[in-house]
C-alpha cells in the first residue's frame, strides 16, 4: 500500500514534469520563446490572442 | 498490476520522446535509479529495460538532437580515462577475473552515462529537468522508506523499500548516503524550479521529502547516514543567515526527536564510539590496513572486487561485567574476503594509484568548480545569479555529503553519484558559456562586430 502510494505520487509528478517539458521550446534551444504549434484550424483563436496580448505572448 | 502501470508509464515517456528526444535521457536516469524491472513482478522483469533506455538515450542524442552548445570538458576526459583504466584492470590485471567482469558490467554504464550526460544538458532547462527527475526518482524509494520507518521503526537490513534487494540504491547504507546527499538539490528544485512553478506546493512536497530522507538513516539504522546528516548540518551553516539561531534550532530538533527514535536505533548509534568491540567496525579498519599493504605490492590495483583476496585475524575487545567488576575480554576473529566498506579504499584497492588519482581529481575538481560559481555569484542581486549560487551550493553540499559517506560505504562508482557529477560538469560548462557571453557584451567597442558562431 505504502509502495503504491509512493510510486503513484512520484511517477505522476515525473509524467507531469515530462508533459510540461514537452511544451517548452527552451528545452532544446536556449532562450527560445514558447510558441504553440501551428494549428491552422485555430487560426482565428490565435489571431485573437495576438490582439489581446501582443505579438510576444 | 504494478507491471502494467510501470510499463504504461515508460511507454508514455517513450512516446513523448519522439517529439523531444531529450526525454529519453531523463527516462534512462529514472530507470537507472528506480530500476523498475526489479520493482515489478512479471513481464517487466524479463526485459532488459536499462539497456534499451541506454541505447534510446544515446540514439536520441546522436541522431535526432541538436549538438549546439555541447562541449567536451576536462572532467569528462577524466571520466573516460577512469573508464579506460578500469577496462585495463578488469581485462588484464584482475585478481578475480570473473567477479571483476560482473562488476564491470554495471560500472562501465555508470561511467559512460556520466561522461555522456553533460553533452545532452546544453540548456538551463535541461539541467533543471535532469535535477528534477533525479530528485523525483530517488523520492520514489525515499518516500516509501520514510513512511515505513514512521510506521514500523525499520531495522538494520530489514527495512524494505519498494524492492527486497541489496544492490544499487536499495542497499541500506547507500540509500542513507544518497538520501541525505540529495536534500540540497531537492530544496533547490522546489525553490528555484521553473518546471513546477507552484512554489508553495513544491516547498511542502520538498519539506516532506526532506523529512522522509532524514528518516532513511533511522529506518535503515546505518551509522553512515547519521554521519552524513551531521556533515550536511555543518555544511548548511555556510549559507544560513542567522547561524546561532540555526544551530540552536537544530539542537532543539535533535532533543525533541530523541524520544521518538526507536531504542534499537539509539543503541546501534551509540556503538559509533565503541568501534573496538564491534566486529563490523574492526574489520573495516583491518581491511583498510590490508588495502594499503596490497597497493604497495600491487601499485596498479587488482581489478574489481580485489578485496576477495584478503584474509586476516584481529582481536575485538569487549568488557564483560561479573558482579561488581568489569573484565576486558579479547577475542580473536578471522575474516576472509571482507568488502572494502569505503569508496576511497575500494577505488585504491581495485584501480591502484593511477585510478585513485583520476578518481580523486574528478571529485576535487568538482568541488573547486562549484566553489568558483559560488564565488562569482556570492553577492549577486539578480534572480539568475541567486539561482546559480544556490545550485552551486546545493551540488557542492550534496557532493561533500557523498564524500563523507563514501568513507564508510563502498560507493566509489555509484551511478547516482556519477550522475550528480554529470550535472556539475554540465552546470560548469553552461556557466562558462554564459561568462564568455558576458565578456562579449561588456566590450562595447566590439559591438559592431558580428558575433556569429559565438555560443548562444
Amino acid at each position: 500500500m505504502i509502495d503504491y502510494f509512493s510510486i503513484a505520487l512520484t511517477h505522476g509528478l515525473i509524467l507531469l514534469a515530462c508533459w510540461r517539458l514537452l511544451m517548452r521550446d527552451d528545452l532544446d534551444v536556449e532562450g527560445a520563446q514558447n510558441r504553440p504549434d501551428p494549428r491552422p484550424w485555430l487560426q482565428q483563436q490565435a489571431q485573437q490572442e495576438q490582439q489581446e496580448h501582443g505579438p510576444d505572448a | 498490476m504494478r507491471d502494467l502501470v510501470l510499463l504504461a508509464f515508460i511507454a508514455a515517456i517513450v512516446a513523448m520522446g519522439f517529439k523531444r528526444p531529450f526525454l529519453w535521457v531523463l527516462l534512462y536516469i529514472y530507470v537507472d535509479i528506480v530500476t523498475p524491472q526489479k520493482v515489478g513482478y512479471g513481464i517487466i522483469t524479463s526485459i532488459s529495460l536499462s539497456m534499451l533506455c541506454f541505447v534510446a538515450a544515446f540514439a536520441g542524442y546522436i541522431l535526432l538532437d541538436s549538438k549546439q552548445g555541447s562541449r567536451i570538458t576536462l572532467r569528462q576526459g577524466l571520466i573516460v580515462a577512469l573508464l579506460g583504466w578500469c577496462a585495463i584492470t578488469t581485462h588484464f590485471l584482475a585478481d578475480f577475473p570473473e567477479e571483476a567482469a560482473s562488476k564491470w558490467e554495471w560500472v562501465w554504464k555508470s561511467l559512460v552515462f556520466a561522461a555522456f550526460l553533460p553533452l545532452t544538458l546544453r540548456t538551463r532547462l535541461r539541467l533543471e529537468a535532469a535535477a528534477l527527475i533525479m530528485v523525483l526518482s530517488a523520492a520514489s524509494i525515499i518516500i516509501s522508506a520514510g513512511i515505513k520507518t514512521v510506521l514500523s521503526g525499520g531495522g538494520y537490513g530489514t527495512l524494505v523499500s519498494l524492492v527486497q534487494d541489496n544492490s544499487g540504491l536499495y542497499e541500506g547504507s547507500t540509500l542513507s548516503t544518497v538520501a541525505i546527499a540529495i536534500i540540497p538539490l531537492t530544496v533547490w528544485v522546489a525553490r528555484h524550479g521553473t518546471i513546477f512553478t507552484e512554489r508553495k506546493l513544491a516547498m511542502v512536497f520538498a519539506a516532506a521529502l526532506v523529512f522522509a530522507a532524514l528518516l532513511v538513516p533511522v529506518g535503515t539504522q546505518t551509522r553512515t547516514g547519521l554521519i552524513c546528516i551531521a556533515a550536511l548540518g555543518v555544511l548548511v551553516l555556510r549559507s544560513v543567515k542567522y547561524r546561532f539561531v540555526y544551530a540552536g534550532l537544530a539542537g532543539l530538533a535533535l532533543v525533541v526527536a530523541l524520544p521518538f527514535l526507536p531504542a534499537s536505533y539509539t543503541e546501534r548509534m551509540s556503538t559509533i564510539t565503541e568501534y573496538q568491540a564491534d566486529e563490523s567496525a574492526s574489520t573495516r579498519v583491518a581491511v583498510w590496513a590490508w588495502t594499503i599493504d596490497y597497493v604497495k605490492a600491487n601499485p596498479l590495483g587488482g581489478g574489481f572486487d580485489s578485496f576477495l583476496g584478503n584474509s586476516f585475524s584481529y582481536q575485538t575487545r569487549t568488557t564483560v561485567e561479573e558482579g561488581n567488576t568489569e573484565r576486558v575480554v579479547y577475542q580473536e576473529v578471522t575474516d576472509e574476503g571482507r568488502a572494502f566498506h569505503s569508496a576511497y579504499f575500494e577505488v585504491l584497492g581495485e584501480q591502484g594509484f593511477i585510478g585513485f588519482a583520476i578518481w580523486l581529481a574528478l571529485h576535487g575538481l568538482g568541488l573547486w568548480q562549484m566553489q568558483r560559481i559560488r564565488k562569482r555569484y556570492a553577492d549577486s542581486e539578480e534572480a539568475d545569479g541567486k539561482r546559480w549560487y544556490a545550485l552551486a551550493t546545493a551540488l557542492q553540499n550534496g557532493h561533500m555529503v557523498y564524500l563523507v559517506g563514501a568513507a564508510f560505504v563502498g560507493v566509489g562508482y555509484q551511478p547516482f553519484m556519477f550522475m550528480l557529477l554529470g550535472l556539475q560538469i554540465a552546470f560548469y560548462s553552461l556557466m562558462k558559456r554564459e561568462w564568455a557571453g558576458e565578456q562579449v557584451q561588456n566590450r562595447p567597442w566590439l559591438r559592431e562586430q558580428p558575433v556569429q558562431g559565438a555560443p548562444a
